[in-house]
């Protein structure tokens, strides 16, 4: 527990703010931070340093460059310092999170998907189902080749060093003729083998 | 309504971090036939690629007419169909006995014909139930499809992560994969993020059946995102053995049942991982049954766990029961794990699994009948898992494990009091 007038060593200054030494020396060298009391084995670190340091990894986050943070750090007394790390870590409120129609519409927009057809209205017998689908979208042919827009590999170790790699999706008949190569090749390199 | 909560063993080790099991167990309430039950908001989505010609299609029909005939006035209903063209066959209506009808007589002229952009059409469905969601319905849409995701998006992660995002948001997904040809470990993605159940349907005939059982669910449901809120003190690691969701919450986590049915027994186990204490000192965990509409709600049920050296610890009794459903669970998993490996062709390794499974349950089985049938039963799997398979034979197998690891028949249905 941290309590007022703490001495941490390095090391558990380093745990505590999440750090390597190395950074903690660096920061030092770099005048952001104060060197301890006495140097070597025997420093130690107080709460100031331990603010500060988180200090400064919280506007590194955010992408300030160190001179900036320097310049931030310098003129400020430890007091400042937690009031400023206190603010820093406050929880941002969330924005309201969308609704399921708000999302799936979001997905389907993103997707580039045409729109369905839509072969009536949710008035029963206002129109004939026979009738054209009202969807603009022109009719595509029956029969299209998979086209699969994104792809993943699956992977088909066949022997120790010898593998099968799979793009999917495949097709149906495709995963057959896969299943025989895969019975066949084992065959082949269990042979070979002997 | 009660929860009970039977732990494994009640010593944990003060040198060393241990894991204990938790049975928790309880029985929804019985909702009354007929009155007051919660309207549904379904969709229903059929493939009707070229695969699906014949007697599926039909058979499919069938099944979407008697669904149909579960519903009421007050429930809604959408049809959607898709190939690689995703049509609305009925935008989402009031389930009116005319509306019925009508809906019934444009899907008998759908004959199969194309590709398959399972996802367009699954996200049309739930775009459908989501225009019309409100806040005591039981929202849901139900996916049948016998083929993969070869038009359109294709991404498993994305549609995965999709399927949750709609869960959370209030539309929940369940799929059935008719034949062998379809991609099983997709649609039990898409069902365990969507919060709802996969069901295997090796042949047409059982189409019907359970498209009917798990609609029927949703019209019985009587607590909607059901939860067990588990605290714990710091230090503890809790982790759910049956394979439900689990999220870290202030203070413990929150296992995720879904939606509760009338009458459903529920039997979750919960792994804990104890950190290393002082002998004497007790760990005190409290769960609590959650639901959305506070039904479920009924006072915490406790567990104590207290620190002991190793010899006590070695030495301590058992809860049988609760060693078989933990045997039960990790050789589900397993089995799991194994059938993937297999449809790798990574047969060495599928072995290991049931193998390394086997003999973690052979060490405490001792002379419990049960056990050691789980074991050898386990060890019959061996030569089955890890040589080629048919892709019918590794659906089952993966179906049967993933029911068991979810707590659900052997059908993929819930477990219910007998009535």
């Amino acid at each position: 527990m941290e309590t007022a007038g703490s001495r941490y060593d390095l090391r558990a200054l380093c745990r505590l703010a999440d750090v390597t030494p190395r950074t903690v020396h660096f920061y030092i060298q770099q005048g952001l931070l104060r060197p301890a009391g006495t140097p070597g084995p025997g420093a130690r670190y107080d709460e100031g340093h331990l603010a500060r340091l988180r200090l400064i990894r919280r506007l590194q986050k955010e992408h300030l460059p160190l001179a900036e943070i320097r310049k931030r750090l310098d003129p400020i007394d430890d007091g400042e310092v937690d009031r400023l790390l206190k603010e820093a870590e406050r929880p941002v409120p969330h924005p309201r999170r969308e609704s399921a129609l708000e999302y799936v519409r979001e997905v389907l927009r993103g997707s580039a998907s045409r729109p369905p057809a839509i072969l009536s209205s949710a008035k029963p017998g206002s129109d004939s189902w026979a009738a054209a689908p009202r969807s603009a979208a022109p009719a595509s042919p029956a029969a299209v080749a998979p086209v699969p827009d994104r792809s993943q590999w699956d992977r088909v170790v066949l022997c120790p060093d010898i593998e099968l790699h799979i793009r999917r999706p495949l097709s149906r008949e495709q995963n057959r003729q896969v299943e025989r190569l895969i019975k066949a090749a084992r065959a082949v390199l269990e042979e070979e083998s002997r | 309504m009660k929860l009970q909560v039977r732990p494994d063993r009640k010593l944990i080790r003060a040198a060393s971090r241990s894991t204990r099991y938790a049975l928790l167990s309880f029985t929804a309430p019985v909702a009354p036939p007929r009155a007051g039950r919660r309207p549904a908001n379904v969709a229903l989505v059929l493939d009707r690629s070229g695969s699906m010609g014949g007697q599926k299609i039909r058979l499919a029909r069938e099944a979407v007419q008697r669904a149909l005939q579960m519903l009421h006035p007050e429930d809604r209903f959408t049809l959607v169909v898709y190939d690689h063209e995703v049509a609305v066959v009925t935008e989402s209506t009031p389930a009116s006995g005319e509306a019925k009808r009508a809906a019934l007589a444009r899907l008998a002229a759908i004959d199969a014909r194309g590709s398959t952009d399972l996802a367009g059409g699954w996200l049309r469905g739930c775009e459908q139930v989501a225009e019309h969601l409100s806040a005591e319905a039981v929202s849901r849409c139900l996916l049948v499809t016998d083929g993969l995701a070869n038009v359109g998006l294709t991404d498993h992660d994305e549609i995965a992560r999709h399927a949750r995002a709609l869960r959370d948001r209030g539309v929940t997904t369940s799929t059935f994969g008719v034949g062998a040809d379809f991609d099983d470990k997709l649609l039990q993605r898409m069902a365990d993020e969507g919060g709802g159940h996969f069901y295997y349907i090796e042949t047409a005939a059982q189409i019907t059946d359970l498209l009917t059982s798990e609609l029927g669910e949703a019209l019985e449901v009587v607590a909607r995102d059901a939860g067990i809120a588990v605290q714990a003190p710091g230090g503890v690691d809790v982790e759910p053995l049956t394979r439900l969701e689990c999220c870290a919450t202030d203070g413990g986590a929150r296992v995720r049942l879904g939606d509760v049915v009338s009458g459903q027994e529920v039997e979750v186990v919960i792994a804990l991982k104890f950190p290393t204490g002082r002998e004497g000192e007790q760990v005190t965990v409290h769960f609590t049954v959650t639901d959305r509409d506070a039904v479920l709600a009924g006072a915490p049920a406790d567990s104590v766990w207290t620190f002991a050296g190793d010899a006590e610890n070695d030495a301590q009794s058992r809860d049988r029961v609760v060693d078989r459903a933990v045997a039960l669970l990790h050789a589900a998993r397993a089995r799991e794990e194994a059938v993937d490996f297999n449809r790798e062709g990574r047969f060495e390794e599928a072995r290991r699994v049931l193998e390394a499974v086997q003999r973690r349950i052979r060490e405490y089985a001792g002379n419990d009948p049960e056990l050691r049938n789980l074991a050898d039963g386990l060890r019959a799997d061996f030569e089955v898992l890890s040589a080629p398979m048919t892709l019918a034979a590794q659906k089952s197998a993966h179906f049967a494990a993933s029911t068991s690891a979810r707590m659900r028949d052997l059908e993929g249905k819930a477990k219910r009091r007998p009535r």
